[in-house]
């Protein structure tokens, strides 16, 4: 980030108000929205109301965690929906049969990591480029998942230890919601305090610079699949618990709700720049405009317009900027090399 | 000698494999190489490679389109509706206009508000799919008596079905326009570098709103004939299109990083898919291995063909 300052400190008046936007814009533009929404949504002001809008973000956001880092170091992985059949397909079988919800959580945490795993060494070792990849893995994973309940039936389980991980709470507060919470401080943590959110930073803004660099490129990227696999695991074991069952049809396009909340957040898709913060308001902005657009009657089906409408706005506002940012610097400038 | 041959085997190796395939399945399922059979196979790749086509065009000039399966939806619902009120030819059209006013805005989306091609078609997946859902309430068009929309799938031309000829006549047209037009060179040139075709005066912003427009045209058309083979439309149908489309691309052997284009391979690449599908139907292997075939068949496709650390010579080279 301090590199990419420096290197346009000609323009450091616009570029404070473009990382104060990408940071604190999502955020802002959330808690307008609340303010919008206690005041003129009859019903959203109801704390039942509110818990369940925050419930809702985190079966997205857990996973969307894993794919913030993804994205910041240049890569994204589109097989996290089948990825998430699959996981929480596992996990709910493990569950069923031992009755141990730790058992299905390792279980689920597992196979999301192992197909991590395979996505980071066709991407690292086989050198087929992450989009590839991760879109063949989409379709490997789902079919194995088809093959192995042999036909698309669900498994069910009810039991009260393991439903409470999507549906019950602590104090007061949906346990979904703490762990999605949980997740992206960890996630915030190791973006910014360890050598591996460096390492992710500096391969998504220049991999050529980061290899001259010494960055370890191979082992960081293949460790960033299995971290999306992780995280993609704990949103597979909460959507598992919520819904008490999983079957391999799960959440086909889960992977481009993620993605696109993620964006959203203002992490680029071109790397090098993006935060948790962002991502975690994108996801609960999502959260809360399906539950207004419920409470004001507005059919599923325009909630997809609405989505796919704040998606595009909040991307154009960047390239706008960009495009006043440009004519405004020709004109102090009419002689600039590029 | 040695370098033409491995100039043929670079250029037509998605051909060698299809023809191979071919061969493997008409030993194992005698049905395979029927006539009907293979002309069924033929239709169904026709679906895929005729929006894959259009793709082709859009990877080769360095983008993508997430939306053809909503674009494939929406055409086929908004031509089915229209078919009452304005007969069947000028519904067509009606089709095929409304796929194009749809890629036409994914291309203002990414030049004029610049956002970039995989999150602008990504947001109007949604909203187009939205769309269609709210122009039909949810609910199924239907076709009654209306024999004549199965022009586009149920009718053949010297024992050939349409599709058929749709996705050949297709793949030649754009094969000539990348290869000997103008407007060819430009999409290869913005694919291959961007800045460099702005600076030398192609104008890069009108040739991406042709480029998407025809993406948009060849979606509905898929999606018209999709409709048209069962004479019902609906705002669910296609889902996952687009990327069915963008895996047959790539096993054709046009390269994500643009600049390239093979109209070629992604036929056979769409045929190829079809055999197989077809091939474990006819051997009575359960549905759900298909998805995992073309999976794998993508990755390896992928791992001999395009990865340039990795040269499939070395595998057949003898050790000096």
């Amino acid at each position: 980030m301090s590199v990419l300052t420096k290197s346009k400190s000609t323009v450091s008046a616009n570029l404070d108000w473009d990382v104060l936007w990408e940071r604190y814009g999502i955020a802002t533009v959330l808690l307008i929205s609340w303010a919008l929404a206690y005041l003129f949504v009859p019903k959203f002001s109801n704390p039942d109301n509110m818990l369940n809008v925050i419930r809702q973000s985190a079966f997205v956001g857990c996973a969307a965690v894993g794919m913030t880092m993804a994205i910041i170091s240049g890569t994204f992985d589109l097989s996290i929906g089948s990825t998430l059949a699959f996981s929480a397909y596992l996990g709910l079988l493990v569950v069923r049969q031992t009755e141990s919800v730790p058992l299905g959580l390792l279980t689920t945490l597992a196979a999301g990591m192992a197909v991590g795993t395979v996505n980071g060494f066709l991407v690292t070792r086989v050198k087929i480029p992450a989009f590839i990849a991760t879109l063949g893995m989409l379709f490997i994973v789902r079919g194995l998942t088809f093959i192995i309940s042999q036909g698309g039936e669900p498994v069910r389980f009810n039991g009260k230890a393991f439903t409470w991980w999507g549906n019950g709470s602590l104090f007061g507060i949906p346990t979904p919601f703490l762990v999605f919470i949980l997740c992206a401080l960890v996630g915030s943590f190791v973006l910014s305090r360890t050598a591996f959110g460096r390492y992710i930073f500096s391969i998504g803004t220049n991999p050529n610079a980061a290899v001259v660099a010494g960055v370890p490129v191979t082992n960081t990227t293949t460790w960033i699949f299995i971290v999306v696999g992780l995280f993609t695991g704990i949103s597979a074991f909460l959507i598992g618990s919520r819904l008490y069952s999983a079957g391999p049809g799960l959440e086909p396009g889960f992977e481009l709700n993620v993605i696109s909340a993620v964006v959203l957040g203002g992490t680029r898709l071109a790397g090098g720049r993006g935060s948790m913060i962002g991502t975690v308001a994108a996801c609960l902005l999502y959260a809360t405009m399906g539950n207004v657009l419920n409470l004001l009657h507005a059919d599923a089906f325009a909630q997809r317009v609405a989505v796919g409408l704040v998606l595009l706005l909040a991307l154009s506002i960047e390239g706008i900027r960009q495009r006043l940012f440009e004519r405004s610097s020709r004109r102090i400038s009419t002689v600039k090399t590029m | 000698m040695k370098n033409t041959l491995s100039k043929i085997w670079k250029s037509y190796n998605i051909a060698v494999i299809v023809f191979i395939v071919a061969i493997v399945l008409g030993i194992l399922s005698p049905r395979f190489l029927s006539l009907d059979n293979l002309l069924n196979v033929m239709t169904n790749a026709s679906l895929v490679a005729i929006v894959g086509l259009g793709m082709t065009l859009a990877i080769a000039s360095g983008n993508f389109d997430l939306s053809v399966g909503a674009t494939a939806a929406f055409a086929g619902c908004i031509s089915f509706s229209l078919v009452p009120t304005i007969g069947v030819p000028a519904s067509m059209v009606a089709g095929l206009a409304a796929g194009a006013v749809i890629g036409f805005v994914n291309g203002l989306i990414i030049t004029e508000l610049r956002v970039p091609a995989f999150i602008a078609t990504l947001a109007m997946l949604t909203i187009v799919r939205g769309l269609t859902l709210i122009y039909t309430d949810g609910k199924d068009l239907y076709l009654f008596g209306q024999t004549n929309y199965k022009v586009l799938s149920g009718e053949y031309l010297l024992g050939i079905p349409t599709p058929i000829w749709l996705a050949v006549g297709i793949c030649l047209l754009l094969s000539f326009v990348i290869g000997q037009t103008r407007f060819g060179r430009h999409t290869l040139a913005l694919g291959s570098n961007l800045p460099a075709a702005k600076r030398s005066g192609i104008p890069t912003s009108r040739v991406l709103w042709i480029i998407f427009s025809i993406v948009g045209a060849t979606a509905a058309l898929s999606g018209m004939i999709i409709s048209s083979q069962v004479l019902t439309a609906n705002g669910r149908l296609a889902t996952g299109l687009e990327l069915s489309a963008i895996a047959v691309v790539v096993l054709g052997g046009t390269p994500l990083s643009g600049g390239q284009a093979s109209m070629l391979g992604t036929l056979l690449g769409a045929l190829l898919i079809s055999m197989i599908n077809n091939g474990l139907n006819l051997l009575n292997v359960p549905i759900f291995y298909q998805e995992l075939t073309v999976g794998v068949l993508m990755l390896v496709a992928l791992a001999v063909n395009i990865n340039k650390g990795f040269d499939v010579r070395s595998l057949i080279r003898r050790h000096a």
